[in-house]
């Protein structure tokens, strides 16, 4: 590359290779950390050592009962869920509330984060009202909820959606907000109608935004879950750590959180398949 | 078909963007704009594609767009507008479903401009995985599809490297050569202006004023060989936009 | 050391409501009182105001809770040092590990002043719910497994006949998620102290068909308890503290419950528990509410160990706590006269 080869006539001889004078050494490579390599096997190794640990410390007294019951002991209690049947039961009770509570929770705040994301007239008018009524604690409206759903199902499954709505109508018009004004812009230059521009740019381009919303909203799902069923359960996951925590039963309260925790977990992952299977344009 | 474009005046609140625009685009004509940055070229190219609306002034069509022609006045955007959710063939076929065009009359058209384009082997493929070149190159296989009367090119290859640049350049002059249509293609580069353009409009700097229009007569397909015969065009249009833009550049200077 | 610092760790965590948290050792003469805002923790705060806890060499500061669960936990682990409860399960849960213990007696039922009472909602009484017998079937409100509430509803079902299983309870977590729900009619019944049951049955919604009293004799609705560690290290503190919460007992009955008071002084004592209880209302409005259906608490701290006795049996019955529990662990009677 120095001045005088590029004018040297062109001929197929081959280059001749540079003779490394003594001393050199290769440059010192500072290119190493901050990325992040795939190690699968460090989570549940992390998490099983942790357990271990605490088993450890529980057996010797080092934790005090009061403080933390050992993982064996939550684990007995888990046993005893499964040996009385009683696990399907909850599971079944608290699935059903999230289920019917997340997904209409969910399609109605997409449809309404799209008509805000969508129209001026719906935005002026909803999104002072989202913006009032998202902070409002849910559990603060417990004794309303009493009232207006009854103690059924109703003010149960009311909890969540009300609680999972907000977040989704806020992601959902932030998606549409965010969708490249380029590719509708696009959309319109080739006579594109309106629906097919919110059919196949708009909804598609929010739905990263969509689908990272859903994350947070299953979250809060799980986590209003204890709120709801503290009004008239008899079963399902928040009764019994209810319970469990009324009665200072330490074991099956933990029992009860942890499967809260490995709930999370399962739905996590459906959502990180489903981000892989709807998002595989993303780079 | 014919635009013309009339008197036209823009102002952007207090910015006055564009003044007085007037020039007619024939048939099968490739008008070149040029002009300093923010003297309004883009958006006089968004008036002519009906993105727009001036605040005084028109732009108007003559005569009826060649039968066949899905969408007349056709965009090819600069950061090329695909979406990145639509393989190739898909982002082609957005443009013709909602003209009713499905199936094998869909896929015929997606073939033949896949073909046009060099595009074929990457029918499958999605955005992320072409380069800026191929992504252009998607973008006008689209425009293609829609077979346009017009093609409104907004700086349609500065996103791309030169040798890019210069590849595309010659697959546009094909491309025209095959099928005379017309275009409107605004860049900042005079090479490109006097390799494509049949007039080049120069702008002044803001508020945009029509400086001059150079016609060159030198058939397309010829230009390449003959670019020695440019370079007193180009210079002379390059003469033209020193001034503008370096009074453009004191304007901006005094803002900051 | 270490422990302390886990149990200290575990108050925070576990007694969600702590508003004020103190060392874990208190110092010799300061000692941490749980509050809940009613007026049956009017005897601690009675004995503040009046210096009776001074005289015992006690200086009382008092740590508020919005429910007795917390309480209990705080003073488990050595964030509080007294505190007034009903026996729940998860009292008999901490004394079984050996945390709390029971050293007196506070609010009792007794026949001869009102005591708490049956509600039933409007609708359920035109229903034909009239009297406690006609529960069976019945939705019936508590706030948690094994709490006062449950064991109400229990003895009302085994004295009036029916099976237990025949009352549906409906577990709302809150007393104003009961409130709410016995005057929307989403359940039928519930038990409560007088004074709350005074401004429900005022109101169209709610009805009184019948007193606890009748059910459960001379119950012993609430206890004093401390930690085990107080109880163990250092009694002598416990009996001051009883010394000085007596005294406020005293206070508390002759102004309230027997009304021999002057009522200048009475008004004086009424002020002072407004300081802690209907905080929300100008003192004219709580005045009338604090003194409305006030409940005896015992002399001396008296505790009524049969009463005891048979709500452990209850609990057991339940499976509400393990079944070695017994009222040894629980209580420790060396503070006060049982009977
Ligand atoms: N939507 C808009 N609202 C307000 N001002 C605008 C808008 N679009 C463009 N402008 C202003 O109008 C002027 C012309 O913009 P335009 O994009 O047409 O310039 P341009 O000639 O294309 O510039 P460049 O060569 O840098 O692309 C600029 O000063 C710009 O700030
Ligand atoms: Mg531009």
């Amino acid at each position: 590359m120095s001045l005088d080869t590029t004018h040297a006539p062109v001929t197929s001889a081959a280059v001749p290779r540079p003779v490394a004078p003594s001393g050199a050494r290769p440059v010192p490579f500072r290119g190493g950390g901050f990325r992040h390599k795939p190690l699968g096997f460090v989570g549940p190794l992390v998490f099983v050592a942790l357990i271990a640990l605490w088993e450890l410390g529980s057996r010797t007294g080092f934790i005090s009962p009061i403080a933390l019951p050992a993982p064996s002991e939550a684990f007995a209690a888990f046993m005893d869920l499964v040996q009385t049947g009683m696990l399907w039961t909850h599971l079944e009770a608290s699935l059903y509330r999230l289920v019917v509570g997340w997904t209409f929770g969910s399609l109605l705040g997409v449809s309404v984060g799209l008509a805000i994301g969508l129209f001026s007239f719906v935005r002026a008018g909803f999104l002072p009202l989202v913006s009032a009524l998202f902070p409002i604690p849910k559990i603060a409206l417990l004794p309303l909820f009493i009232v207006w759903f009854g103690i059924g199902e109703g003010s149960k499954v009311a909890t969540i959606l009300f609680g999972t709505f907000f977040p989704t109508v806020i992601a959902t018009y932030g998606g549409v907000d965010n969708v490249d004004r380029n590719l509708i812009r696009m959309g319109q230059s080739f006579g594109l109608s309106w629906l097919s521009i919110v059919r196949k740019i708009i909804i598609p381009g929010a739905l990263p935004a969509i689908l990272s919303g859903f994350r947070i909203s299953a979250s809060i799902a799980i986590v209003l879950l204890v709120a709801a069923e503290m009004i008239g359960a008899e079963f399902g996951i928040g009764a019994y750590i209810l319970m469990a925590g009324a009665l200072f039963a330490t074991d099956q309260l933990i029992c009860g959180v942890a499967m809260l925790s490995i709930l999370g977990l399962t739905i996590s992952f459906f959502i990180g398949k489903a981000e892989k299977y709807f998002l595989n344009w993303r780079t | 078909m014919e635009l013309m474009i009339e008197n036209v005046s823009h102002h952007y609140g207090e910015t006055h963007v564009l003044e007085d625009i007037s020039f007619t685009l024939k048939d099968g004509e490739i008008i070149c704009i040029i002009g300093p940055s923010g003297c309004g070229k883009s958006t006089l190219l968004r008036f002519i594609g009906g993105l727009e609306q001036p605040t005084s002034g028109q732009v108007l069509i003559a005569g009826e767009a060649p039968s066949g022609s899905l969408n007349p006045l056709t965009y090819i955007f600069q950061d090329f507008a695909l979406l990145p959710w639509r393989t190739v063939e898909g982002n082609v076929s957005l443009v013709l479903e909602d003209h009713g065009i499905h199936g094998s009359r869909a896929n015929a058209i997606i073939n033949d401009v896949l073909a046009r384009t060099k595009l074929a082997d990457f029918r499958k493929a999605l955005p992320r995985q072409l380069s800026g070149g191929m992504k252009q190159r998607v973008a006008i296989a689209r425009a293609l599809a829609v077979n346009p009367a017009v093609m409104l090119m907004d700086e349609p290859l500065s996103a791309l490297d030169s040798q890019t640049r210069e590849l595309l350049l010659d697959d546009l002059v094909e491309l025209w050569s095959r099928e005379k249509f017309s275009a409107c293609y605004v860049t900042h580069n005079l090479a490109e202006a006097v390799r494509l353009g049949h007039k080049i409009v120069v702008l002044s700097r803001r508020p945009g004023r029509v400086r001059q229009i150079v016609e060159i007569d030198m058939p397309l397909g010829e230009r390449f060989e003959r670019m020695g015969e440019l370079e007193e065009t180009q210079r002379h249009l390059w003469n033209l936009m020193r001034e503008e833009a370096r009074a453009a550049d004191m304007e901006l200077a005094d803002v900051a | 050391m270490t422990s302390t610092i886990i149990h200290s760790l575990a108050a925070i965590t576990l007694a969600s409501g702590v508003a004020l948290t103190a060392p874990a050792n208190a110092q010799e003469d300061t000692v941490q009182i749980g509050l809940l805002s009613l007026t049956s923790h009017a005897p601690s705060i009675i004995a503040e105001a009046k210096g009776y806890f001074e005289e015992e060499g006690i200086t009382a500061e008092f740590v508020s809770f919005q429910a007795a669960q917390p309480m209990a936990v705080a003073i488990a682990s050595g964030d509080v040092d007294f505190g007034v409860t009903a026996i729940t399960g998860g009292l008999i849960s901490l004394a079984e590990r050996g945390a709390v213990k029971v050293i007196g007696g506070a609010l009792q039922e007794t026949p001869e002043i009102e005591g708490q009472k049956i509600l039933v909602s409007r609708q359920a009484h035109e229903d034909g719910v009239t009297t406690p017998a006609d529960l069976a079937g019945r939705r019936f409100g508590i706030t948690t497994a094994g709490s006062s509430f449950h064991y109400m509803a229990h003895k009302i079902a085994d004295a009036e006949g029916f099976d237990r299983s025949e009352l549906s309870l409906v577990t709302l977590n809150s007393v104003p998620a009961v409130i709410a729900s016995l005057r929307s009619g989403q359940i039928d019944a519930w038990s409560i102290v007088p004074n709350i049951a005074g401004g429900l049955t005022r109101g169209e919604d709610v009805v009184e068909i019948g007193v606890i009293a009748d059910y459960v004799e001379d119950y012993q609705v609430t206890t004093v308890f401390t930690s085990t560690d107080i109880v163990e290290n250092n009694p002598e503190l416990a009996e001051r503290f009883l010394a000085g919460f007596s005294k406020g007992v005293a206070d508390y009955n002759a102004a309230l419950v027997d009304k021999t008071m002057s009522e200048e002084e009475t008004a004086e004592i009424v002020a002072m528990i407004h300081e802690y209880v209907y905080t929300d209302r100008p003192l004219e409005d709580a005045d009338p509410a604090i003194r409305a259906g006030a409940m005896r608490i015992n002399e001396n701290a008296r505790l009524n160990l049969g009463s005891v006795e048979d709500q452990m049996e209850w609990f057991k019955s339940e499976d509400l706590v393990p079944a070695e529990a017994t009222v040894e662990n629980l209580v420790d009677t060396s503070f006060v006269e049982t009977f």
